[in-house]
């Protein structure tokens, strides 16, 4: 038990990287639920300038009409430059140019060229789909009505149809992209505590002249690793356990399901594949300060590449791809498909059990890695 | 009285170069014996083959009447052993790192506990017992290394070079605690290159180079093998190469060396030769800043031996 026993004093002695990986884990995964929790919508115009060539008529007026129902009509000098200037400095997105006899070409079936000058941004984009909106319904009905008031009609009962789409799905969504950007969030703390603490502790166990030591007392060394071992696993798993019930405190009912179950055991899984990582790491270097380098280049590496901080949809494809070599891939896709999928059937959860395969591959991969290595070592030795 | 070592013809190479060169030799029970020998001449490697820490091409070592090897876990319960470098955890106090290296060896927490702490008072911690490694100077953590090397009691101690580096303080508290071994009936192993703790301590020497011993005994009988009866060193003087023949010349002289104004002469026999020394260099109004006269050290021994001294 001595071994076992020591092995928690030194473990105690790295209590605060514990505490800090913890603590960045409530923080930032806090932080993500609440942005998560409040939808804010800001109402959005485009700043839209007409230079209208047409005498007045209906057909001219109900284009303006609509556009200064829909965008913000900005009142500048009809000069080229100042409209230049204007478009430079942003001051307004979009230049609608109505030539002359517009109205009246547009009854007679023509369909005029309306020329524009744009800044090209997101603003300018949205005003050039309220113009071509209008104008696709305007060709449209032009065919069907000769009549100036009927077309009109006809244009602004168009305008006014609305699509009404209604949710059918039964998800929790807000609850479970809360859950799955925690335990996404997590990779990273399961990472770095899971391999710089038990890295650094068996850097101590493993030092040259500590295990001389070790060699020459009446412990056989299968037992002395055997309890190394055991000991690396029990506080992987209390790792596991901590952040599992830190999840409950923050996310509540999300995770006290059966779909929360499946995320506890997919980071199970993944917690299994960081120790298997840390004890490999741990045969490849006993240098406690390179321990700390390899920890920020896997963890935050892992976390950046696989999605953790960054939702994987916005990542591109080609640091996707790289990312497939990485168990934290894996573990935060099956976080974002336990978000999507609708009903927990066996076919539904397929691509999750693939997922879960793959993590055991790296874990027994990391294992028989580590192995090889070990006998080489002690042949060296 | 029991061997509790016995070498015999204990030959190592590391590739092709011969580490240790058959050596035989053998430890009696509540002996100290001491492995002399300059840095490289196979002390710490004979350790190590000792404790099976290394392989070995031929020979055969027995430690109390049983032969040794990897998985000798019986015998591995009564040595205690104490490395040249410090082997201990940074992340445990002075009072957790003897716990933990003594639990190795005590399963019994009551035990234990009782050994952790005369082991702290005979290395003299008792003032560090919640002490990190890091916080103690180089004297305490070597007095900390070797209270984890004998805390649990062993009968046979090996004690690899302990007192390298460190201050005289620590080295008088280190020797005090290795005799108070010796009193309680503790069978001792030293290697060192330090001449004077081995004469001091050692109940018998065995001298090594190049992996093979040159000469095995007590102090004594090693100095009467070198055949050197006294040494006479004369400090601060000029000599012309003529003073320099006389000297050489002079009655019972052996050997004369004068290096940077050193005059040291060794006499096999005789007696009043300090005095026959001075009238010589008062006759040749010769002067000098101090003369004195000293019994030949196990330097001397080793320096007669090889002809190179022993921290070369």
């Amino acid at each position: 038990m001595t071994v076992f026993k020591t092995f928690w004093k030194v473990v105690n002695h790295y209590k605060g990287t514990i505490i800090l990986y913890t603590v960045l884990l409530i923080v930032f995964g806090g932080m993500n639920m609440k942005s998560n929790n409040q939808m804010d919508f800001v109402d959005s115009k485009p700043d839209v300038f007409i230079v209208n060539k047409d005498v007045s008529n209906k057909i001219t007026d109900n284009l303006i009409s609509y556009m200064e129902k829909n965008s913000h009509i900005v009142d500048l000098q009809e000069k080229e430059e100042k409209i230049k200037d204007a478009l430079f400095y942003r001051d307004v997105n979009y230049v609608i140019y109505i030539p002359e006899n517009y109205g009246s070409l547009v009854l007679n079936g023509q369909n005029p060229k309306i020329e524009i000058e744009s800044t090209g941004d997101y603003q300018a984009s949205l005003a050039e789909m309220l113009l071509n909106r209008y104008l696709k319904i305007q060709n449209l009905e032009q065919m069907a009505y000769m009549e100036q008031n009927e077309l009109i009609n006809a244009i602004n009962e168009n305008l006014g149809h609305q699509a009404s789409i209604t949710s059918i799905s039964s998800l929790d969504e807000v609850g479970l992209t809360n859950a799955s950007n925690y335990f996404n969030f997590a990779s990273y703390s399961i990472l770095a505590v899971v391999i710089l603490v038990i890295g650094l502790v068996l850097a101590s166990f493993n030092e040259l002249n500590i295990r001389k030591r070790t060699v020459t007392s009446p412990m056989p060394y299968q037992k002395y690793n055997f309890h190394l071992l055991l000991s690396s696993l029990l506080y992987a798993g209390c790792a596991w356990f901590l952040f599992c019930f830190l999840g409950i405190c923050l996310l509540g009912k999300t995770v006290l399901s059966i779909r929360g179950i499946w995320y506890m055991l997919n980071a199970l899984f993944f917690t299994v594949s960081a120790l298997a990582l840390a004890l490999l790491i741990s045969t490849l270097t006993k240098n406690k300060n390179a321990m700390n380098g390899i920890v920020n280049v896997v963890a935050l590496g892992s976390a950046f590449l696989c999605g953790a901080f960054v939702p994987a949809e916005w990542l591109p494809n080609f640091v996707l791809k790289i990312a497939h070599i990485l168990p934290a891939y894996w573990y935060i896709n099956t976080n974002n498909c336990l978000k999507e999928i609708e009903n927990l059937s066996f076919g539904t959860l397929k691509p999750i059990l693939f997922n879960f395969f793959i993590l055991i591959l790296f874990t027994v991969g990391f294992i028989l890695i580590n192995n090889y290595l070990s006998r080489r070592k002690q042949r060296i030795d | 009285m029991q061997k509790m070592i016995e070498v015999k013809h204990l030959t190592k190479y590391y590739k092709d170069f011969k580490a240790i060169d058959d050596l035989s030799f053998f430890v009696k029970e509540g002996e100290i014996l001491g492995l002399l020998g300059p840095n490289g001449s196979g002390k710490s490697t004979t350790i190590n083959c000792l404790l099976s820490l290394l392989h070995f091409k031929n020979g055969s070592i027995q430690i109390l009447g049983r032969e040794m090897k990897p998985e000798s876990y019986d015998i591995k319960k009564q040595i205690g052993v104490v490395f040249q470098e410090v082997a201990v955890f940074e992340e445990l106090n002075v009072y957790e790192n003897i716990d933990y290296f003594c639990g190795l060896y005590i399963e019994d927490e009551e035990t234990r506990k009782k050994y952790v702490e005369e082991a702290i008072s005979l290395v003299g911690l008792e003032r560090y017992r919640k002490f990190y490694p890091k916080q103690l100077s180089g004297g305490l953590l070597r007095r900390l290394n070797i209270a984890c090397g004998i805390a649990h009691k062993p009968r046979l101690i090996f004690l690899d070079e302990p007192t390298v580096a460190v201050d005289p303080q620590s080295r008088n508290n280190i020797l005090e605690g290795i005799e108070k071994l010796r009193e309680k009936g503790a069978t001792i192993v030293y290697t060192t290159h330090y001449m004077e703790e081995v004469e001091i301590l050692c109940d018998r020497i065995i001298i090594l180079d190049k992996g093979h011993i040159i000469a095995e005994g007590t102090a004594t009988e090693l100095k009467e093998h070198a055949n050197i009866e006294e040494k006479i060193t004369v400090e601060g003087l000029k000599l012309t190469k003529d003073q320099f023949e006389n000297i050489r010349n002079l009655k019972n002289v052996d050997k004369v060396r004068f290096v940077e104004n050193v005059l040291t002469i060794t006499y096999k026999s005789g007696q009043n030769n300090i005095s026959v020394l001075i009238e010589f260099l008062r006759n040749h109004n010769i002067t000098y800043q101090s003369i004195f006269s000293e019994r030949p050290t196990l330097n001397d021994v080793f320096l007669n031996l090889t002809g190179k001294e022993l921290r070369d």
